[in-house]
């Protein structure tokens, strides 16, 4: 699967461990993400995009799907 | 900007997690060290009086103190740490029950296997050891 935590973090000048701090995660939990080599459970899928204020499919997608920059969502558009 | 970002330390849930495995679980081993001390003293495991077994038995007691705050912790950490811990656990059990059956097949073919208990204990813990290090370094 494939993100936009990583752009979206940086968008937002946040360290690995601030995003960490408020996903309630460990800085590598939050690494292994951006690297692709994590994949989070649905609650935690939720509280990055709660976060973010994107939906969850706008983050993260299926290797097989086109990436849609996060960033070029309407924050408003939670679900 | 990106790396900046991205060579912070722990974060500090972090530090606050691995303090407060260090508060439950150094207690445990001080505990252990205490009483095995006592044992390897006053216990005379050597001896012949029944009471040995109970003394023998004793540093269970302190073990479990440790399996407490091992348990403690893996509710403290989050999903993809339990599975970085799972991955050590599994090594470290598959190599304890190599290194049993391969100490139960010399045991049967006739090598003295003096403190086997030991050698199977310390292959598991340092399988997970190992591989929990090697999980957390990918």
């Amino acid at each position: 699967m494939n993100n936009q935590l990583k752009v979206l973090r940086e968008t937002h000048g946040w360290s690995q461990g601030a995003l960490a701090d408020r996903l309630q995660v460990s800085r590598q939990t939050v690494n292994a993400l951006e690297t692709g080599r994590y994949d989070p459970s649905l609650p935690l899928a939720f509280r990055i995009a709660r976060l973010f204020a994107q939906p969850i499919e706008a983050i993260f997608q299926l290797d097989d799907e086109p990436s849609v920059p996060a960033t070029a969502r309407n924050p408003g558009d939670v679900r | 900007m990106t790396s900046d970002l991205d060579n912070t330390p722990e974060s500090a849930g972090d530090r606050a997690r691995t303090q407060a495995h260090h508060r439950d679980f150094w207690p445990s081993i001080v505990g252990y060290v205490a009483v095995l001390t006592a044992v390897l003293i006053w216990g005379g495991l050597d001896g012949d009086s029944p009471s040995r077994f109970l003394w023998a038995l004793l540093p269970v007691v302190p073990a479990l103190w440790t399996v407490r705050a091992v348990l403690r912790h893996v509710r403290r950490i989050d999903d993809y740490q339990q599975l970085l811990l799972l991955h050590g656990l599994a090594v470290g059990f598959a190599i304890a029950m190599i290194a049993s059956l391969t100490v139960g097949f010399l045991g049967i073919a006739g090598l003295p296997m003096q403190g086997a208990g030991w050698v199977i204990y310390s292959a598991g813990m340092l399988g997970w050891l190992v591989a929990g290090r090697l999980a957390r370094r990918r």
